[in-house]
């Protein structure tokens, strides 16, 4: 069962604007596929143009190599979780699992073995006379997944449906999700605004904004080297410093941050291969890879002031402001660093940051939108060279 | 609520807003209700005879409906008319209501809605005349019908029941187009879209999301829309021929051509009684309390 999905030059417009750009994707079967982006960067439209809620403006959508235009929702080989989950509430549980089989005609009794081994695989056998109002948050969550199920769908959609849980429930259904996705084999499309959602379940992640699709990597991957400066921002936490490109020696960089002086930096295959000397680029350090040095070290350093500390049990979370430039930086301790810095580390001291260069990367200033550290919000970006 | 009102308004308001309310409950509803009740309960007499030894309580008033073939068939027809009146009406607000809720835009909504309600900003009688005129055997509809050619000679619209059905589902539209707008628009739009995503096609979203969603709804519209038709004068009276009379008729001649009130306050109760019994049957039908019916 072929449950590959296929974008070929999809472009979504709604009037003058334009909610998907020019987009082709592959996504494999049996693969757990996310799409991973703030709210309004088009990352639903695409998941409705899958299931046929929406027609794209220009290209198609091949599910299985069969192309999907013109065929309408109802006769669409996938299957929708909804961010509210859209049980239906005058049904029994079983008439909601079985809804999609009533509706192809299967007989009472198939209708009811399918139910009943759905509700063992989501573990709430035993379930099924009850009234939806009757179920919790969670159990709710696993009656949808088997409804979408029963109509063995080759592409489950999934839009954010974990949102509206408290979250220790939240992480224990990303697991669950994943292990149903392995016993099923079925192709999962997830799409949520959480890139801890994202990094944990998918086996490759999408990563939108405005409506065009930045890059399409594994977790890792989108992780450590991210290809433009968005992904770097929205995919985990970073610190980003604006620099211009002093030398280049193959991939390692040296930057000049204005008064910070001279940094390190190095360039990410691909995105960076452009990047030459005199050309604006952003640096980007994750908040783990920087380090408190001791007052002896030598080596390059940034000079910094702490504004607050953090306990947050397993590590500590430093925030401190340059003092050449006044830039923010935020620090993520742990182990060692952090037992030595807990207590110590006051408001208003100064401490000495190190950095290895070789995993912090450096981007070109491409104009893609940026993430405000302070609120999390996606603005476009500020094309200015550090001063 | 006599609590609540003080506890807001004072204690001599509250208790002026409870006299109010209780004498128009009384006086307005009650008592006219018993009057006619007791009216139908005693013979027809002789303003002499009234008080003395032939004026005693008598259930022969509405003996006389079953023994009235005539009477007792335009009862039934119009029980029969008024469940059809119903079930058109229905049939008619459904789609509309269905495309007002869920498919047009705000603005196609709104003016939808005012074209509904435009019509009645005219006198129930003026606009029963109107289609008078349209359904004419001269009239503007067979002109038209007779101009494209689709019927050879004109249509007695007005000389069955075709008449007064036309006219009754609109004169009482609104009354079934509003509680199903409002029954359909509170469904989330994702219900259908799950139900369509399953593979469902566009009745089964109907019969097994929509419909049972609406149907306090539903019962609220046909309720009111059976009782008004059950209840009307007008139409019947303006559109109706004579074979095609309506029970309320029948009671409007007891009363001011037969000058028998007794008489008609029977038949009058008789048509108080089907309506109670139809809204009892339809909540139980459709499984709906009161408190459905009211919201």
């Amino acid at each position: 069962m072929d449950g590959s999905v296929s974008l070929d030059q999809v472009v979504m417009r709604f009037g003058d604007f334009t909610a998907i750009e020019r987009s082709s994707l592959e996504i494999h079967s049996g693969e757990f596929f996310s799409f991973l982006g703030p709210s309004g960067c088009g990352k639903t439209t695409l998941l409705n143009m899958v299931s046929g809620f929406l027609t794209p403006s220009e290209g198609q959508i091949l599910i299985g190599g069969e192309p999907m235009a013109g065929v309408p929702v109802n006769r669409r080989p996938t299957a929708m979780i909804f961010q509210n989950l859209a049980l239906f509430p005058l049904m029994s549980v079983y008439e909601n699992i079985e809804f999609g089989l009533e509706v192809r005609g299967v007989n009472k009794r198939a209708r009811r073995e399918v139910s009943e081994r759905l509700l063992s695989l989501v573990a709430l056998e035993g379930s099924g006379d009850k009234q939806v109002a009757e179920l919790s948050g969670g159990q709710k969550q696993r009656i949808a997944i088997a409804r979408a199920l029963a109509v063995e769908p080759r592409v489950l959609l999934l839009d954010e449906p974990l949102s509206a849980l408290d979250l220790k429930l939240r992480q224990h259904m990303r697991a669950e999700l994943k292990a149903i996705q392995r016993k099923t084999g079925i192709t999962f499309i997830y799409i949520t605004h959480d890139q801890g959602e994202a990094l944990t379940m998918s086996d490759r992640v999408a990563v939108m904004s405005s409506g065009r699709i930045q890059q399409v990597a594994d977790p890792m991957t989108l992780y450590r080297t991210p290809q433009t400066g968005f992904v770097a921002a929205f995919v985990g936490e970073n610190n980003r410093l604006e620099v211009t490109v002093a030398e280049r020696d193959g991939e390692r960089l040296t930057l000049d941050a204005g008064r910070l002086g001279r940094l390190q930096g190095s360039a990410v295959p691909g995105a960076s291969d452009g990047l030459k000397a005199g050309d604006s680029a952003a640096l980007f350090i994750r908040p783990e890879q920087l380090r408190l040095l001791g007052q002896g070290s030598s080596g390059p350093a940034l000079e910094a002031e702490v504004e607050a500390v953090h306990f947050e049990g397993a590590w500590l979370m430093l925030e401190t402001r340059l003092v050449a430039s006044a830039e923010r930086l935020r620090l993520q301790l742990s182990g060692e660093q952090a037992r030595g810095a807990a207590g110590r580390l006051t408001q208003g001291e100064r401490v000495r940051l190190g950095y290895d260069p070789a995993e912090a990367v450096v981007l070109p200033n491409d104009g893609s939108p940026v993430v405000d550290e302070e609120t999390g919000e996606v603005k476009e970006a500020a094309n200015v060279p550090a001063a | 609520m006599f609590r609540q009102l003080s506890a807001r308004f004072g204690s001599p308001v509250a208790m002026a807003i409870v006299t109010l309310l209780g004498m128009w409950l009384i006086m307005m509803v009650t008592l006219p209700q018993l009057q006619m009740i007791e009216y139908s309960l005693r013979p027809n007499l002789l303003p002499a005879q009234i008080g003395g030894p032939d004026d005693r309580l008598t259930v022969a008033n509405y003996v006389t409906l079953f023994n009235n073939d005539i009477h007792r068939a335009i009862f039934l027809k119009t029980i029969w008319s008024s469940v059809l009146v119903t079930l058109l009406t229905l049939a008619v607000s459904y789609p509309l209501a269905w495309y007002l809720a869920k498919v047009a835009t705000p603005r196609q909504a709104a003016l939808c809605i005012l074209l509904l309600i435009v019509p009645f900003w005219i006198n129930e009688i003026l606009r029963t005349y109107s289609w008078f005129i349209l359904l004419a055997f001269r009239g503007p509809l067979n002109e038209v019908l007779l101009a494209l050619g689709l019927i050879e000679r004109p249509i007695r619209f007005l000389s069955g029941d075709a008449g007064v059905m036309v006219g009754m589902v609109y004169a009482y539209i609104l009354f079934m187009v509003f509680p199903l707008y409002n029954a359909i628009e509170s469904l989330d739009g994702n219900q259908v879209r799950a139900a369509r995503d399953l593979g469902a096609g566009t009745l089964r979203t109907h019969r097994r999301i929509v419909i049972p969603h609406a149907k306090p709804g539903i019962a609220t519209g046909c309720i009111m829309v059976f009782m008004l038709a059950a209840g009307s004068y007008a139409v019947p009276a303006l559109l109706g021929s004579p074979g095609s009379r309506w029970f309320t008729q029948i009671i409007y001649n007891w009363f001011f051509e037969g000058g028998n009130w007794n008489q008609g306050a029977a038949y009058a109760f008789l048509l108080l009684v089907l309506c109670i019994g139809f809204m009892s049957l339809v909540m139980k039908l459709f499984k709906v309390g009161l408190g459905d019916i009211a919201k």
